[in-house]
């Protein structure tokens, strides 16, 4: 990474800044254009609720901070709600990245019906979620599942998966893994995009396979773990579909997940307000989180076509 | 030894992938008296394949092929074009205001649907666009968050020294962006059309809020009303999950082979 | 470089300007409704009577089914509701909707408002208006499988029955290996619907005025009710539902697993199409307690700024004639005139949803008492949950769930 200052880019660089950067903004112009349509106004919108109480169908009323104090202080739902959630991201993101991974590799190294895995392991994330309730009460249900059935065939008597408020939460977890195939063909693109030549000049060198993968792998890899780390994290927020679907945040309350808290105050109690309060604790608490991983990553993360210092691309 | 071990591994866990799928298929098939067996039926006694044929009659599903289509194909290609340009333009400029910019589009990836709903439904009733299907697609034109971080990340991972190349052979940003980028870019691009692709095609919550009128519902909505207040079609909700599964995994499977040979040696040599 | 932006640019104007702009000649009802398959069917045939009658107006009918309410929050949120509307959630939405006392005053000699008994009125009244016409209702009964009664050697129902004959029957049906079982109680139930047990023990969720719970729902009567339920659940005289799987009572009864099942006129349909020879019991008695039913309604609402406010009170009232009220088999006739005609208050069918309607007109519903009752009521649903969970214990879950409210009633 070395900045070379051939004549010709020495030239390139005296053109006016006006007019590199005009080009840079002409490119990313489609999601500005879309962000100042499509998601500032509701952005605004819904922080302006925020400090409002708002029942849907009625007056809007302005309360000031009384949402945030009522949820902090008053809500023990809110707590509860959050901490099921963290539980849940706490072990989804790991088991997401670390499968994901995992398979990627397999798959990776696997040349025979290469296509066929590829899609089988795709299949979950092509089947919508109304048809996953089915599924899902198919194979947990305690009576008439196919977890129990298959345990009753080895003489164990089943537990009844999302009737147990401290198994509900594992059968969720299991259930959302099971749509991985999404973070693992990201991997695997990232996978197939590392130059073959570090490998065989690694090999030659003599280095051994786990260095290869510490040294070679992993770095190279690290912009697409970045990626699925802060999507995971995302995705793992702002599960709902799953929990709504299958346990509707039971048994009591062991599933009862901070989106479902929101969706809640929204569509249920028609506390619009509140629920945008909900809303934006999330979004603050999320992209800490996200920043804290990205200042993280840049211990981790190597970027072989990283634009630092001097502007290259005017 | 070890391709063997690989193989038994794969051949297992993909099977765990596939069961519930084979499931639903055996369900869509099966006889109201096989529905609700213990032991469940693996292998129903009679097969009932014109149980697709009355679940895809329940409704005006060739309608709602129609609007999906228009709204996959259409948002799909947007989303491609959009992203893209997007992605290249973080990865490999600098100009005033570009990481504050980054952090602000991986935040828009954070927030709610549920608050945007209601402020998002304004807009478009509005712009007169409720009841029709621009809401679905028009957005895609202006590239999606997700898409834009991942494409960009894929971006980062080429070397610069390959833009530089172009560049003293007299190509602009532009040309770079078309004639080494897109095509190195292909692998990923794959992705976020089928990413896209899948997500438009399953959307739910899209078309039942901006959507009134049955003749303008997707295939989605159409599967849903077999799941009432209080009454659930089982039968008709796997066979039209069956039918919806087709599409999708078809051209995965057509495409994922450019996943395969994403290796960015072949097209930089070219 | 710029050239290429243009094009794009070029082509993404010629789309977006592209748009469906279709001219509307007729004018253009809207009607949203809950309902799905058969029942939506019907719907879409009064819709398409109403139209022959009035030439030039479209109805279009809009299904929603299960995103109902999300919906119906969107676009009324948004400020652009749909004109008429299926409606049972009054106290959240009332202030939106048109009150309809006058047009019923007015239109008096057309609606017979004495026809549709006053019971069902009731459940639109907000405040002493009313919001809602009633096109179809339901009460709810026990289905019994009668060819299950009959191998097990059982001796069917009978009116005026009670809990304890009814848990005595279900014991004989019990068959481990098989997975049958006698009976269903739902650990997830509806509070609205099971409400119906509170007040058949003679007691009810909030007083009248809406302000206190506390003696209520946690009353000696209602913790006797849950744990009845969770009695019946551990002497496995009955199957436990929604406690971990989404089988419906409804599947176990058309599958032939249990051989008696409380529900309401929505599961008729399924029952018939099953093929085997069922009857219809009245709700059990607490002792010699009257039992009373929770009325499900399907009331039509107008938005209050209807554009057509004149037109959309013709699609209602018609939707409450008796030629609409006719056509309705999937729910039963909110008229009485309809009801005796079709002979339905005397079949044994459905007799017995008839019989308890008349006992069920002197409670209101609690959701009509109090506009944070959404809230309390999930804390109630948890209550049911855990004492469903620990087969018994309702006192101290019904106890939690009133401290957990208070907060809500201030």
């Amino acid at each position: 990474m070395t900045i070379a200052a051939t004549a010709p880019a020495v030239v390139q660089k005296r053109r006016s800044a006006f007019s590199r950067h005009l080009t840079a903004y002409l490119f990313i112009s489609p999601w500005i254009l879309g962000f100042l349509f499509f998601t500032l106004g509701p952005l605004l919108f819904s922080l302006t609720m925020s400090f409002h109480d708002w029942p849907v169908v009625g007056e809007r009323t302005f309360v000031g901070f009384d949402n945030y104090r009522t949820m902090l202080l008053e809500d023990p739902q809110f707590w509860e709600s959050l901490w099921i959630t963290v539980k849940f991201a706490a072990i989804y993101v790991p088991f997401n990245i670390v499968m994901s991974f995992l398979i990627a590799l397999m798959l990776h190294h696997a040349t025979f019906a290469s296509g066929f895995f590829r899609t089988a392991f795709y299949l979950p994330s092509v089947i919508s979620g109304v048809a996953l309730v089915t599924i899902w009460s198919w194979i947990y249900s305690r009576e008439y599942g196919l977890l129990n059935f298959m345990l009753s065939l080895v003489g164990v008597d089943g537990p009844n998966w999302l009737g147990d408020p401290g198994l509900a939460i594992v059968a969720i977890i299991i259930a959302s893994l099971w749509g991985f195939g999404g973070t693992m063909l990201i991997l695997l693109t990232g996978l197939k995009a590392i130059p073959k030549e570090l490998y065989e000049a690694a090999t030659v060198s003599g280095v051994p396979g786990w260095a290869q993968m510490l040294f070679i792998t992993l770095p190279m890899l690290g912009p697409m773990l970045l990626f699925t780390f802060i999507t995971s994290i995302i995705a793992a927020f702002q599960q709902l579909t799953i929990a709504l679907l299958m346990t509707k945040g039971g048994p009591l309350g062991s599933t009862y997940f901070f989106a479902m808290y929101i969706y809640d105050n929204a569509f249920k109690y028609f506390d619009m307000g509140y629920a945008a309060a909900g809303s934006w604790v999330m979004f603050l608490i999320v992209l800490v989180l996200s920043l804290l991983v990205m200042r993280w990553s840049s211990a981790w993360v190597y970027y072989e076509g990283e634009v630092k210092g001097g502007d290259r691309n005017a | 030894m070890r391709k063997t071990l690989l193989y038994s591994a794969l051949v297992l866990l993909s099977a765990l992938f596939i069961a519930p799928f084979y499931w639903t298929f055996m369900t869509a098939i099966k006889s109201q008296a096989d529905l609700y067996q213990f032991p469940p039926v693996f292998w129903p006694s009679e097969w009932h394949f014109e149980n697709f044929a009355i679940a895809w009659n329940k409704q005006p599903f060739g309608t709602y092929l129609t609007n999906s289509l228009i709204v996959v194909v259409f948002s799909t290609i947007g989303q491609l074009v959009s992203s893209s340009l997007v992605a290249y333009g973080f990865a490999r400029f600098r100009f005033p205001g570009r990481d504050p910019l980054f952090i602000l589009l991986l935040a828009t990836m954070m927030i709610p649907w549920d608050v945007k709903m209601i402020p998002l439904y304004m807009e478009f009733n509005l712009l007169g666009w409720i009841n029709t299907l621009k809401p679905l697609i028009v957005p895609a034109y202006f590239a999606d968050a997700f898409f834009v971080f991942l494409l960009r990340q894929y971006i980062m991972t080429v070397p610069v020294e390959i833009d530089e190349a172009a560049r003293m052979d007299g190509a602009n940003a532009f040309d770079i962006y078309w004639r080494i980028h897109l095509p190195l870019m292909m692998p990923a691009l794959v992705l976020v059309g089928t990413f896209h692709f899948m997500n438009a095609w399953n959307d739910y919550l899209g078309p039942l809020i901006f959507l009134n009128d049955q003749s303008m519902y997707t295939l989605t909505l159409g599967l849903s009303m077999f799941k009432g207040l209080h009454e659930v079609d089982v039968t008709s909700i796997a066979a039209i999950t069956v039918v919806l599964c087709l599409p999708p995994l078809a051209l995965f499977f057509l495409a994922q082979r450019y996943i395969m040979d994403g290796a960015v040696g072949s097209s930089v040599k070219g | 470089m710029r050239k290429n932006t243009t094009v794009i640019a070029g082509s993404l104007a010629a789309f977006l300007l592209a748009g469906s702009v279709s001219a509307r000649a007729e004018e253009v009802l809207r009607f949203a409704t809950w309902d799905s398959d058969e029942s939506l069917a019907i719907q879409q045939a009064i819709a398409k009577k109403f139209e022959e009658k009035h030439p030039g107006v479209k109805v279009q009918v809009e299904p929603y089914a299960d995103g109902y309410d999300q919906k119906l929050v969107a676009a009324f949120g948004a400020g652009s509701p749909p004109d008429v509307m299926y409606m049972w959630n009054f106290p959240q939405y009332y202030t939106s909707l048109m009150p309809l006392d006058d047009l019923i005053a007015r239109d008096a000699a057309e609606i017979k408002p004495d026809d549709i008994p006053q019971g069902l009125m009731n459940t639109t009244r907000v405040e002493g208006k009313t919001y809602g016409m009633p096109s179809g209702f339901t009460t709810q009964v026990v289905f019994y499988n009668k060819d299950m009664f009959k191998a097990a050697g059982v001796e069917e129902p009978k009116e005026g029955w009670t809990w304890d004959d009814l848990r005595a029957k279900a014991a004989k049906f019990r068959d481990k290996d098989n997975k049958v079982y006698g009976f269903a109680v739902d650990a997830k139930p509806d509070p609205y619907d099971f409400e119906q047990f509170l007040w058949s023990n003679g007691t009810k969720y909030i007083s009248d005025d809406g302000k206190t719970i506390d003696g209520y729902m946690n009353s000696d009567a209602a913790a006797e009710v849950l744990d009845m339920f969770g009695d019946m659940a551990r002497k496995e005289e009955a199957a436990t539902l929604h406690l971990g799987d989404d089988t419906s009572g409804d599947t176990l009864f058309k599958g032939g697993k249990i051989a008696m099942f409380q529900s309401a006129m929505w599961s008729k349909a399924g029952i018939d199409a099953a093929g085997f020879g069922y009857g219809v019991a009245p709700l059990p008695k607490f002792g010699d307690k009257p039992a009373h039913s929770a009325l499900g309604v399907s009331a039509m609402s107008i938005a209050k700024d209807a554009k057509q406010p004149d037109l959309a009170w013709e699609f209602v009232k018609f939707f409450s004639s008796p030629e609409a009220v006719a056509m309705r088999t999937n729910d039963l006739p909110v008229r009485t005139s309809v009801a005796e005609e079709k002979g339905m208050t005397s079949d044994p069918v459905y007799k017995p949803f008839f019989d308890i309607l008349a006992t069920s007109d002197i409670e209101t519903h609690a959701f009509l008492k109090n506009r944070n009752w959404g809230k309390v009521q999930d804390n109630l649903a948890r209550a049911i949950e855990a004492t469903m969970i620990d087969q018994g214990n309702a006192k101290a879950h019904l106890d939690d769930a009133v401290k957990r409210s208070q907060r809500f009633l201030k």
